[in-house]
């Protein structure tokens, strides 16, 4: 932690001492070059690296304290000691993250001057506050977590008060950040030659800053949540006891539900996105939709498609270990099949570089009847029905061991399952319809399939919560008796979503093409060509890697001081083994 | 053997990322490059050239094929074949060549019914055409079906003129050189003027005329076309590999910052 104060107070340094950098960088070459790998694959690797701790600290805490309040709430120890864990887990990574952020900025400063110069001319102001978000966070989160065993008892709200608002510190840091990298995609507030007009609050304002923050904010959530799970995987794969293995089984269960619920709403977060672009530049938009980083969205695809397959097969794996979900194994299959040919469509491209050949063949860039598949129609319905299908696996699990008692129980089921099929008939209907209207009334249809299916979602829980209150138990959960290889899962999703991240953050960087801020301030260097998906590719897999190889240690490292001492901080960690009814 | 739990996660995690990876690899490799700059002014560009270069422009740089189609109806903007005759009805009064610069660098003065206002300016940022360029893309557009006529005094001469060098920080951007002493190295030590004229310098016309060089072409251009012509391109019009590669040897600091500083004088 000593490290993070001290890079913190090199920042402020930095901060202080930045018109002077800015007077020095007018008067110095407009980049320089990194030895070896070059200016931007350095600043590239070191703000993925960042971006992902930055992602684990701001999106675990989110869910930790939901789950402390839980926990306070239900006066459930678990949770206390789950929302323990997971912030231990973000406040060994706290360090690393400053560090790479100071990284960073020092790579701008020094290779890339004259952006950085121009950068501090418009945002200076927010530096400031960015530095103080920093500061009021770092304190409330040593607060938050020295303080577990102080703030306990009849003091617990102070403690969850705390959590709150180092979440909220947080979540404001993540908006500062993000105006600067929202304002380099779509600029606003300045007038042609690139000068603030106004004040400093139009540059932040811009197009993509809201749509950004909403998505980053939930992204977090999941990622937080998936590394979360992949860490109990790690643990629950090599725990020696049953007890263990039941513990860490649980831990992953509650990091993937958590994922999961964001997860679900996160495609919306990124129509909103796409449709600001649009509104900002359509060009832009065409470019980033239709151009060459067409192929970019079918690798998303099959990532996203990896990512609901593999959560539903998580479920229905720990499906296995409920008593009584055996009369849910029939909506396995059907569920199956849906989430397959929605991923077949999704990852379907609407036009495909191949030969002259190839072309005549199919009479044109355009397959005749797949080329129907790879339009927003098609994409919008299967995603939309990919969502219902995997909320419908999660209502399946909630009560694979619950029997209701209610006297209106048939008549909520049957309203139940008629608003899951109105729904699904809605998202069906208007993704034919768009095939046959302008695209600028198809674009408002995929609003309409959005509403159905979270409508959908609000209704039939609105409906299950005290359908299955007090319900009749078939049995507990034997909890650390889940196949193995659905670890493997949680792994793989922890994996498949960073990369996707990775990927997510070349999407963002390479619509901007050779341009620092879009239309403003043009990428003069060498290194301005936007390189090919393969390239990209290659680079965030082995940022990845190296990420995890980060995390792994740092774990490790936070893991040497609880050697030996069980109790550490009071958190004795509870017998969860055969233990529940309940599903978190 | 049985291996480590910290080995297996590592294979699995591997396996993974290898597969996306090798995915992003088997699929067509397209790079975004930054466009290149055009140049035509003072050059004796014919119009089977001129038409050559828009057509370039228009698949390119000027990204216009992205809405716009020839022959085809777009969804997002109006099938451009015929539209250089079209453009001569389009509006009373207005010629066809008038007509076509309004559309490109005012768009929103006429809007073809039945598709939305989305159309940037082309001399504007991101896009940015510059005066050569927006010349050769009115001349494309006046093939489609017309007569070529469009000159490049009918391009306005603020067409292009600043937007995206820099924003603010390019706005101030002043060379350290002295001007006047740059202009006795464009005649004598440099030997510009063997080729090149510049307002009241005459030159043989084996390059372009830099009369306007500093209005049509960024600092940053006019810096590395002096010490890699080869490496800038070749304007269009122009014999390529006639620029030496040598000023970066021959010229001493203070000379190509002079240099350059009296050609940012020719506006």
């Amino acid at each position: 932690m000593v490290g993070a104060g001290l890079v913190l107070a090199g920042v402020a340094l930095l901060v202080t001492a930045l018109p002077a950098f800015a007077q020095e960088a007018a008067r110095e070459p407009a980049y320089r070059n990194f030895p070896w790998i070059g200016s931007r694959l350095a600043v590239w690797a070191v703000a993925q690296l960042h971006l992902n701790f930055a992602a684990f600290i701001l999106g675990v805490p989110i869910f930790a304290v939901i789950i402390e309040i839980i926990g306070w709430r239900t006066r459930d120890p678990r949770y206390d000691w789950l929302s323990h864990e997971f912030v231990k887990l973000t406040f060994a990574a706290f360090s690393t993250t400053a560090l790479l952020g100071a990284l960073l900025l020092f790579l701008f400063v020094g290779y890339y001057p004259k952006f950085w110069t121009y950068m501090t001319s418009i945002f200076f102001p927010t530096y400031w506050v960015y530095a103080l978000l920093f500061f009021a966070e770092t304190f409330t989160v040593y607060l938050w977590y020295y303080g577990w065993d102080w703030l306990s008892g009849s003091r617990k709200w102070i403690h969850v008060s705390l959590g709150v608002l180092s979440n909220l510190f947080g979540t404001a840091i993540l908006f500062v950040a993000n105006s600067w990298v929202t304002f380099m995609v779509s600029p606003a507030g300045v007038d042609e030659s690139g000068a603030l007009k106004g004040g400093v609050w139009a540059a932040i304002n811009n197009y993509a800053w809201m749509p950004i923050n909403i998505h980053r904010l939930i992204a977090n959530i999941v990622f937080g949540g998936t590394i979360a799970a992949a860490y109990a995987a790690f643990r629950f794969l090599g725990a020696r006891t049953d007890e263990e293995r039941a513990r860490y089984d649980w831990m992953g269960y509650i990091g993937n539900f958590v994922a999961l619920s964001a997860f679900i709403v996160l495609p919306f977060a990124g129509y909103y996105l796409g449709r600001e672009i649009y509104a900002f530049n359509q060009t832009m938009g065409i470019t980033m939709m239709g151009g060459f980083m067409s192929w970019l969205w079918i690798i998303q695809a099959i990532l996203i498609g990896v990512l609901f397959i593999g959560s539903n097969y998580y479920l229905w794996l720990g499906m296995e270990r409920i008593p009584g979900s055996e009369r849910y194994r029939k909506y396995v299959p059907p569920m199956l099949i849906i989430l397959a040919i929605g991923f077949m469509v999704w990852a379907t491209p609407r036009s495909m570089v191949v030969t002259l050949d190839e072309a005549r063949a199919m009479g044109g860039t355009h397959h005749p009847i797949l080329g129907f598949l790879g339009v927003m129609s098609a994409k919008n319905t299967a995603v939309n029905l990919m969502i219902l299908t995997t909320f419908l696996s999660f209502v399946l699990y909630r009560r694979a061991n619950r029997v209701s008692q209610k006297p209106w129980v048939k008549t909520g089921m049957a309203v139940q399952w008629a608003v899951i099929a109105l729904a699904a008939v809605i998202v069906t209907f208007y993704g034919v319809y768009g095939y046959f209207v302008e695209s600028l009334v198809r674009i408002g249809f995929s609003v309409y399939q959005v509403v159905a299916v979270l409508a959908a979602i609000v209704i039939v829980m609105a409906i299950d919560i005290p359908m299955f209150k007090g319900a009749r138990s078939t049995g507990v959960i034997r909890w650390g008796t889940i196949a193995p290889r659905s670890q493997y899962v949680l792994i793989i999703l922890a994996v498949t979503f960073t990369w996707l991240m990775g990927l997510m953050g070349f999407a963002r960087s390479g619509i901007r093409q050779h341009w620092h801020v879009y239309g403003v301030l043009r990428d003069t260097s060498a290194e301005a060509v936007t390189p090919a998906l393969g390239y990209a590719a290659n680079v965030i897999s082995v940022v990845t890697l190296v990420f995890f190889a980060l995390v792994m240690f740092i774990f490790w490292l936070g893991g040497l001081s609880e050697k030996g001492k069980a109790g550490a901080h009071g958190h004795v960690a509870p017998a969860i083994a055969g233990g529940s009814e309940d599903h978190g | 053997m049985r291996l480590p739990v910290g080995v297996k996660v590592a294979i699995v995690a591997i396996v993974v990322m290898g597969s996306y990876s090798g995915y992003a690899n088997y699929i067509p490799q397209i790079e975004s490059k930054p466009p290149q700059e055009l140049s035509l002014e003072g050059g004796n560009v014919t119009p089977a050239q001129l038409i050559k270069a828009g057509d370039e422009i228009y698949k390119t740089k000027g990204t216009c094929e992205i809405c716009h189609k020839i022959g085809q109806k777009g969804t997002r903007a109006p099938d451009l074949a015929g539209v250089g005759a079209r453009a001569a009805k389009a509006k009373p009064g207005m010629t066809a060549k008038a007509y076509l610069i309004e559309s490109l660098i005012n768009p929103n003065a006429v809007i073809v019914e039945g598709y939305p206002p989305i159309m940037p300016a082309v001399d504007k940022p991101p896009i940015a055409l510059n005066r050569s360029e927006v010349w050769a893309l009115t001349a494309f557009l006046q093939a489609q079906g017309g007569t070529v006529d469009v000159a490049l005094n009918d391009i306005p001469a603020t067409v292009g003129a600043g937007g995206g060098g820099g924003g603010a920080a390019a706005a101030a951007v002043t060379m350290p050189g002295d001007a006047k002493v740059g202009k006795t190295i464009y005649m004598g030590k440099g030997g510009c003027l063997a080729c090149h004229k510049a307002k009241d310098i005459p030159g043989t016309p084996v390059g372009p005329d830099l009369s306007q060089i500093a209005k049509i072409q960024t600092p940053d251009y006019i810096m590395k076309k002096i010490l890699d012509p080869k490496g800038m391109g070749t304007v269009a019009g122009f014999p390529p590999g006639v620029m030496p590669q040598t000023f970066g040897q021959t010229l001493t600091a203070k000379e190509y910052t002079d240099l350059v500083a009296f050609m940012l004088t020719l506006k």
